[in-house]
Parts: C-alpha cells; structure tokens; sequence
C-alpha cells in the first residue's frame, strides 16, 4: 500500500518526505502569529448540540442555523425583534425592590441578578410600535430569577394593562416564565389574580389583549395572564404548562411522551390560537392588532363602498336567471361530489390576509371547522368554514367535514369574539352533519350546537351564511343562524339526509332518490319555503375550473349584503335575525 | 514567512499546494473528512486531521471544525485550494477574526465580487467593459426596441426570473424583434410567472478568456497573460490552453492592463482572475472575477514560468511580488485536459470506485497534477476530477502533439474516465484549426451533448 510505503519512507528520512528538519529554521517566526479562537466567536446549540456561530444566532433572530431550535432571548433583544426602530418607550424602568415576606437573602439575590443583567426585573414594559401600530408592550426576560412572578413583576404588568385601558390601547405580553416568586409566598400567589382582574378590564373595554407564550411559561404565570388573551400565540416548541413535567412525572410515576405540554401540544388540545415563528411575529401581531380595532372596523363597515366596481342590474339580472334543470338527486350528489370546492378554496379567492385561529381553549383543535380573520375589500371580517378534505389524508384531518363539539365551540369562540370587536361574521357550511361518534357524545355535541344557536342569535354584527355544499342537519344550522342564508345553487340543506329519511319513513335507505325529491332540500325548494335568501347560480357544476367566475358572483352578492347591513346598529341586526327565526 | 499552513481542501489541488509547501520548508497540515482517509493529500501532508464524515457541509465546508483544527495544531494560515470554503467571505472573515491569515483576498472583497451585479458595477465604474445592456426590467416589446437600438443589434432577451434557456431569444435585427421580445415574454409568463425581461449585446461565438493576475498587500499586481477556456461542456471547461491564438501581443498589452486596472479598482490582493468574453471583431467584456487559484493555473505556471501557489504563500506572507511586469515574458504553448470519473457515453455520469491499475504519461514538457494512486477508491462524494494532464511545447503545434502523445499512454482502469472525449477534442482537425468558441463542444461533438439542456 502506498501509505505504508511513504509512511516508512517519511520515518527513514526525515527531510525526503517531511518538512520536519526545515522547520526549526523557520521556527523562529513562530509564536508570533498564533491563531486564537475569540471567546463566544462559537456556540454550542443546546438543541442539536452542533457548533454555531454566535453571530449568525443573532441574525437568525435567536434561532440555531442549523436546526432551527428556538434559544430564549432577552427582554431588550426581542423589543428589537418585535418594535418599530426606537418607538419602545419604557415605563416603570426603576420600581424599588420589595421583599413582602423579609425573605432572608431575598434583597442580595435580586441586587446581583440586577446587576449582572442590567435589569431592574423579570419583565420590562412600555409603549412600541409594531408595523406602525401603536401599543402596550410587556416582555418577560428567562434569565432573571427564572422571570418568576413576584410583586415587581405583577405590578409592572398590571400598571401596564391599567394603562392600555387608560390609553385604549392594545396590549402585547411576552410570557415566559418558571412560575410563582418562592421568595414572595402568598403575595406572589395574589399577582395571579391581580393580573387576571386587570385583563377583565381591558377586554371589557372591548381592547385587544394578544399573549405570547416562549419557553418556558409555567406555573402561575400560565394560569394567569398568560392564558387570558384575546388572542394566544406560541413560539414553535415552547414549554408552556401549568404543572412542570418533573412535577408531573414524580406525581403520576410515568415518563411523559415525547412533546408533551410543547406549544404543538397545546394547539392540538385548543389552547393556542396559532404557533407563529419569530420571523413573522411583526407581521402577524400587527396584522392582528388592526384586524381588532373596533373604531376602525366600524368605520370601515359604515363607509363600505358596495358599489365598487359592480354593474347593479346586471347583478340584479344575472341572479333572476333560471338556473339548470336537475333532478334533487342529482343535486345531492353534486353537494357531495370530491371534486366540489371546499371552503377553503373559496375563502382564498375571495379574501385576503386569511389569518386562520384554531382551537376551542377548552379540549381540542378540530380539523372540520376552520375560522379566522380576513379582510374582505379593506373590511376585516372573520370567516367561519366547514372544511372537507380533499383526498383520504386529509378527509382524515378534516373527519370528512363533520365537526365535532370542539368545532363547534371554536366556531362559537370566534363568532363571540367578533361580536366583541365589532367584525362582521361570514360562514361557509358544508357538512354531512355534526360527528355522530362516541367522543362527540363524552364532549357533549347536543350542546355544543344549541349553545352556538343561543349565542349566534346575540351576536352584534351582521352575519351571513352561505351553503356551499351539504347542509346537514343540525350540524349545519349551527353556522346558520343568520340575518341572511344563502345557497349555491346545487347545494343541498336538510333535516337529515336523503338516506337518513328514507330509512326512517321508508324503512329502505335505498330510497333515498325518491326521498330526496319529497324533503325539499334544493336551494330553489328552499328560497321558495323561505328559509334562505339567496341562491348563488352554478352555470356548470362547481368546480376548480369556474370557481373564479363563482366566486366573483358570490364577490358581488356579499358585497351587496354589507351595502344593505352597513347603516344597521346592533339591536336592529339582532332583532331582525329574532324575527327571522320567529317566522318559522 | 508561515511555520505551519492548513490545506482546507482535498484531491489534486491540496496535493499540489502540499507539494509547494514542502519545497519551501513550510509544515503542511491536511484536513481530511471520514471518506478520505487513505486520500493522498492525507497521507503526505505533515499532519492531518479528521475534520467530520463524508458529506462536503458536515467536513470540508465546515467552518468551525477546519478553525478549530487550525487552531488545534497552531497553523498560522489556511490555503482554502478551490471549491468548498475558497471563495467563502464569511470564512476569510472568521479566519481574519481568529488571527490566521486567509490565503486569497480579503473577505470584503471576496463579497463584493461574488455579487454579479456589483462586481459588474464597480468593474464599469473603474472603466472595465461590461457587455452593455439594459439595467432596469422591460415589460413593453416598443420600449424595449428602443433600448435594442441603443445597445445594437445583435441582441439577446432575457427573462430576469430565467434560466436554462427558456424566456430566451436573440434577435439579430430590428426586424423580428418585437415578435422574439414577446415570444421571450411568453415563455417567462408561463415559465417562472414573471414577465419582466432585460436585453444585452449578443456576442456570437465568444470566447471564454481569462486573465491570471496577481498582487501583494503593497500595491504591485501584475498579469501573467490569458488562458482560453472557450472548450466547455455546459458550462464546465475541460480543456484549456495558453496562451490564445487568436490575441496578438497589443490585445493581450490591451487586455491585460484592463485586468490589472480592475485587480487595482478594488484593491486586490493574492492570485485572482478576470474572466472576459472575446467577440469576434475582438471587442472583450468584463464577466466576473474569481477570487482564488483556479483549476488551469498550471497551464499559466508553463507559459510565464511563475509559481503561482508558492507566490500565494509569499504574497499572504507579506512579502513583495517576486516579478515584476516588466519580467513576464509569455513563453511556448502550454495546454491542460481534465481528466474526471465520467462516463461520456451516459452523459457524463460520474463513476466512483476503485482504480486498479494506473499508467501515467511522461517526458519533457509533461505535468500531471493528480491525487490517484493505483488501488486508490474514488469516493462518490466529491468532485469527479481526477487528474490535470499538462503539456508545453515551444508552439501551440508543439504543444498539440505533445497532448496527443500523452493522452494516447494515459491508462486509468477500474472505472470510467472522459479520456476519449479529451483525445477526441485534442485530435479533431477544428480544434486543430483554432476555430474555438464556446459552442465548440455543441458545434463539433452533438453526439456528447445529447440530453443536455442548457445547450
């Protein structure tokens, strides 16, 4: 072998092969150029444990280059991330130390971690800009006391939120905590609460409280103001608990699975609205912040321009056209057919900044209900959907649309949550019906859809549903209690399904044909009862290829709807759906 | 001068700047990933460290392990070859930062080069040419005709999102030309969604020429004259000569000191090289710089008599440029094939495995720079590159035969080379002729182009 031979040869002579000998001449020039590796120049991901270098962390906003892990960052550090340049204006920079319980070393521990970060304490607060929106800032900062909440720290961010009220403004929280100040005892305990009434307030003045949870937060902290946003977000990965897992483990003596109580856990059980990377948190949380302004809102809304670009009685014309002649049956399986666009598809054409909000802050995520804020023509909206899938993977994800009590209860925490900012609610429904499954039971479906029925008949803006597909049951009623319903025209809406009835009345499902032409489900049927407004017409059946001109007609139809709801108040919107539903 | 300097490169090219280092009493310190461990420059280097597994981003791209090992084993300067790191700023900044001395320019420069754009712009603003073109996206066929006039036909339209030749035209006249911009537009719509487009002059059978300089850290750069590396396989030369027939000594007085101006406009330092596309009516425009030793760099070696690696070490050492202009004279023909673990036949397929017997040419005027050795296993996981035959001769003539000769007793067994496809360029009467542009390959050897799409 070639290197056992140079190998030796190297050995033998040492100036054949090697630069040893010369070297000592040239060593006298050694020493002076010694290469020195600077001090923090590299870092040791503690996620993936490869080397990075520190100054690429702090381009990638704090996360390793390598594998994306999310480091935590300091208070000041993510004002830069997060703020407009120099609009942070602190508040409350230097509040005296307090020690409630005489914690013995309590006062030396808080002068040193004072010192040492050049903090005054766990949080630090202010008044920013964010994309130009102005608002309350609180950021908690991990590294002092674990940014435990004591006095110091409940003060700061009740003062804050006190002041947001004050100033009517919005309010942003940073969480991250370890829980409860051990040093402030009881007094710690009582910030919880301290905290939560504050937040009260300030919704009840119909303001917008956004949380952001990092890694950690845990302990009082999570159950406290962390969890009471109007809207919740997550870092990607973040711890975010109530019990720490050590806590846990000891208790129940079981090793917890594998992404238990990470922010990826929390959006499957319905706690977080939606996990938002750093790289877009400017971006979301400004676009949040002017999706809930209710005085802009209302304005957009009254000065809402119908008219745009919209010939009227071509319009008008266009929706008196006889539609095609088709059998109910056929139409039924026209509303069922996989090809049919989904909400979603609709929800894209027609609306912009689509910022979808998940979970029902109670027990899950469902997959067959889809909800968010949008805009449509300059006007936030929120739009509420039944989602199908639109292959097996996905039906799976969605449940082939059928939504359990988690859906609806997400459906109805966004339709309150619209009512309280003022935004008008747009549905889609396209739904076999409610999930008729064990676990809808355990959740309580029943109730599920009648508390959406109860709460959508109060709910103070205009809303608009719009059957795009089936219309099943109860499970579609839930989106529809309306000031106005509407229907494409080869979507069906029903007490059951035609297979259902059949089974029922005709003891055969097989009839369900024959049923179908005696319910009385089609959208002409259906405008003729009364029970919707409008029908939307299909030229063709509803498809990839003439869903832009569907959707441009269904544009026109909702821009009319916000011309004639647009001068309405509140009491006239919800009495007129009272009557609406009175009638029948 | 340096004690100990790092070699953060493998195959032929860290073989030879070992081989440098050796002669001039400076420890060499090979760097070596997981797949290279029986590789040559691994065992005749002085040192060597095992710096991460095969694949190049987890080893000889990986910035903090080739630092560490530096500092591991006090070498003060790291030459960083081709490829991988050389032309990495942030890796000459990282090395600047930790007080060894990055053998090439300086990380600002490296920067400012490896952006097109820039480099082109402070090229034409230190009186370089540049191909004249349109600097703003085009969207109208009437606009863009006017700006075709300015610029004078021929013309090529480009798509800005393009590539691979699609949203592309050229349009000799102003005939046409409306109808190719619209064509072109038509294709970058479907293509890439995006319609904007740019016009440049046409150069039709160009000629890829570049000029070797070299500067020290006091100011002094001087050119070692061209290489023509018209002959390319979609854009990868393989074969280069020096000096070009076709430049008589004013145009290489002309061309020359255009590179040296340029190598001066940004205050370069180390070996570097201006690539220029020759037209045919002899006008040459500014393409880009390549801030480091190149692959020919032998070819320039035979005909100016410099030592380019050895000058790099001096250079990066602080000394002064040992020649100067007035010392460079262009001498004979010298001419450079690149031998790769290919398969031509199954359009250039890279062949990994086991070299079993080897037989390399020689003689007067013949180099090879290569890092095979008989039983040495190509890993799959670099490069194909196996070998750099070099021949000199008194004339390109000479030089020629010289090829031919060298290239008929070149014998690698075991796996798959280009050896043919380099014995058929050097033997076909148009190459012989000189009638060389950089369609050469397309133009003369379609059978080798078959299934390429950039062509």
């Amino acid at each position: 072998m070639l290197r056992d031979i140079l190998e030796k040869r190297k050995g033998k002579s040492k100036d054949v092969l090697s630069t040893a000998a010369t070297v000592s001449a040239a060593s006298g020039n050694e020493g002076k150029n010694i290469p020195e590796i600077p001090d923090n120049m590299w870092k040791k991901c503690n996620f993936c444990g490869k080397p990075i270098l520190t100054e690429d962390v702090r381009k990638n906003l704090y996360r390793c280059p390598r594998c994306g892990g999310y480091f935590r960052v300091h208070a000041y550090r993510r004002v830069e991330i997060l703020c407009d340049e120099g609009s942070f204006e602190e508040w409350d920079k230097d509040m005296p130390f307090v020690n409630p319980l005489d914690f013995p070393g309590y006062k030396a521990k808080t002068e040193a971690t004072r010192e040492k970060f050049k903090l005054n304490e766990a949080v630090i607060s202010g008044l920013c800009r964010i994309n130009g929106e102005a608002a309350v800032l609180c950021v908690c900062d991990g590294r002092f006391i674990m940014s435990s909440m004591g006095h110091n720290v409940g003060e700061k961010i009740t003062r804050a939120i006190e002041k947001a009220t004050e100033m009517r403004l919005p309010i942003v929280i940073y969480c991250c905590s370890g829980g409860a100040r051990m040093q402030e005892g009881i007094i710690s305990l009582m910030q919880m609460a301290k905290t939560a009434q504050a937040i009260k307030r300030h919704h009840d003045a119909g303001l917008l409280y956004i949380s952001v949870l990092t890694n950690p937060t845990t302990g009082g902290v999570t159950a406290s103001f962390a969890m009471l946003g109007d809207v919740i977000l997550a870092e990607p990965k973040a711890l975010i608990g109530f019990a720490g897992p050590r806590v846990i483990e000891q208790t129940i003596r079981q090793k917890l699975p594998e992404g238990f109580q990470k922010s990826e856990f929390l959006l499957k059980h319905g706690f977080v609205d939606a996990i938002v990377g750093r790289e877009e948190q400017r971006e979301v949380i400004s676009r949040l912040i002017k999706m809930h302004d209710r005085d802009e809102i209302e304005k957009a809304l009254k000065s809402f321009n119908a008219k745009k670009d919209v010939n009227e009685a071509e319009r008008t014309a266009d929706e008196a056209k006889p539609g095609a002649e088709l059998t109910a049956w056929e139409r039924v399986n026209l509303s069922r057919d996989p090809k049919r666009p989904t909400a979603k598809d609709y929800i894209d054409i027609l609306f912009d900044d689509f910022t979808e909000l998940h979970g029902d802050r109670c027990f899950g995520d469902d997959g067959a209900v889809i909800g968010g804020t949008a805009y449509f023509h300059g006007l936030p909206v929120t739009v509420i959907a039944q989602q199908k899938g639109k292959n097996t993977k996905d039906n799976i994800l969605r449940n082939f649309g059928m939504p359990l009590p988690e859906g609806y209860r997400k459906a109805l925490r966004l339709m309150k949550e619209a009512g309280d900012f003022g935004r008008p609610v747009i549905c889609f429904i396209d739904t076999p019906g409610a999930y008729p499954g064990m676990e809808s039971e355990e959740r309580g479906q029943g109730e599920a859809i009648a508390r959406c029925l109860y709460e959508m008949s109060g709910i103070k803006v205009p809303v608009l549903s719009i059957v795009i597909g089936e219309g099943g049951s109860g499970g579609a009623l839930a989106l529809a209690v309306s000031n106005e319903v509407w229907m494409l025209e080869n979507a069906i809406y029903s007490i059951l399904s035609p297979e259902g009835f059949a089974s029922i009345l005709y003891k055969d499902s097989k009839k369900a044909p024959e049923a179908s032409e005696v319910m009385k489900i089609t959208a002409s049927d259906l405008k003729s009862l009364g029970v919707i407004e409008k029908i939307i017409r299909e030229d063709e059946p509803a498809s990839a290829k003439n869903i832009a001109e569907l959707s441009k007609r269904m544009d026109e139809e909702i821009a009319d709807f916000f011309g004639r709801y647009k001068d309405k108040s509140p009491e006239e919107m919800t009495a007129e759906r009272y009557d609406r539903f009175r009638s029948f | 001068m340096f004690g100990k300097v790092l070699i953060a490169n493998r195959g032929e090219i860290a073989v030879r700047i070992i081989r440098a280092l050796r002669e001039m009493g400076i420890r060499s310190v090979a760097v070596y990933s997981e797949a290279d461990r029986d590789s040559l420059h691994t065992i005749l280097a002085d040192e060597a460290i095992c710096i991460g597994p095969a694949n190049s981003s987890e080893s000889y791209l990986n910035m903090s392990a080739i630092i560490s090992a530096a500092a591991a084993v006090k070498a003060e300067a790291i030459h960083p070859g081709f490829g991988f790191l050389s032309e990495n700023a942030k890796f000459a900044d990282l090395c600047r930062q930790c007080n060894i001395k990055f053998i090439g320019p300086s990380p600002e420069i490296i920067d400012k080069m490896g952006n097109k754009s820039e480099a082109r712009n402070t090229m034409a603003a230190a009186g370089v040419p540049v191909i004249p073109g349109t600097k703003e996206a085009l969207y109208d066929a009437d606009k863009a005709l006017l700006q075709a006039k300015n610029i004078g036909f021929p013309v090529i339209i480009k798509a800005s999102a393009g590539g691979g030749g699609r949203g592309m035209r050229v349009a000799e006249s102003e005939d046409g030309f409306k109808e190719a911009f619209n064509a072109a537009q038509l294709e970058a719509e479907k293509g890439f969604g995006d319609n904007s487009m740019y016009i440049e002059k046409y150069i039709k059978k160009p000629r890829h020429i570049e000029f070797q300089i070299m500067a020290d850290s006091f100011g002094n750069v001087v050119h070692l004259g061209e290489r023509d590396c018209s002959i390319q396989r979609r854009h990868q030369k393989v074969l280069e000569e020096s000096p070009c027939d076709v430049i008589s000594p004013e145009l290489r007085e002309r061309m020359g000191e255009t590179a040296v101006k340029a190598a001066k406009a940004v205050g370069y330092e180390n070996a570097g090289t201006i690539e220029f596309l020759l037209d045919e009516d002899k006008s040459f425009y500014f393409m880009e710089m390549n801030t480091r030793i190149q692959v020919e760099h032998p070819v320039t070696e035979f005909v100016s008599g410099v030592d380019l690696i050895k000058e790099q070490i001096r250079v990066a050492a602080g000394e002064k440029l040992s020649v100067k202009p007035e010392d460079i004279k262009i001498k004979g023909h010298a001419i450079e094939c690149r031998i790769n673990a290919e398969n031509p036949a199954k359009n250039f397929r890279p062949c990994p495995g086991k070299i079993t017997d080897i037989h390399l040419p020689g003689g007067n005027g013949v180099r090879i720079d290569s890092h095979i050795y008989s039983d040495y296993s190509v890993p799959p996981n670099y490069d194909s590159m196996l070998l750099k035959l070099i021949v000199y001769g008194k004339d390109r003539k000479e030089a020629i035969a010289k090829m031919r000769s060298a290239l008929g007793e070149l014998v690698i067994e075991g796996i798959d080379t280009n050896i043919d496809f380099e014995y058929d360029i050097i033997n076909s009467k148009a190459f012989e002729d000189g009638d060389i542009s950089t369609d050469f390959i397309p133009k003369y050897f379609p059978e080798y182009v078959k299934g390429a799409k950039n062509l």
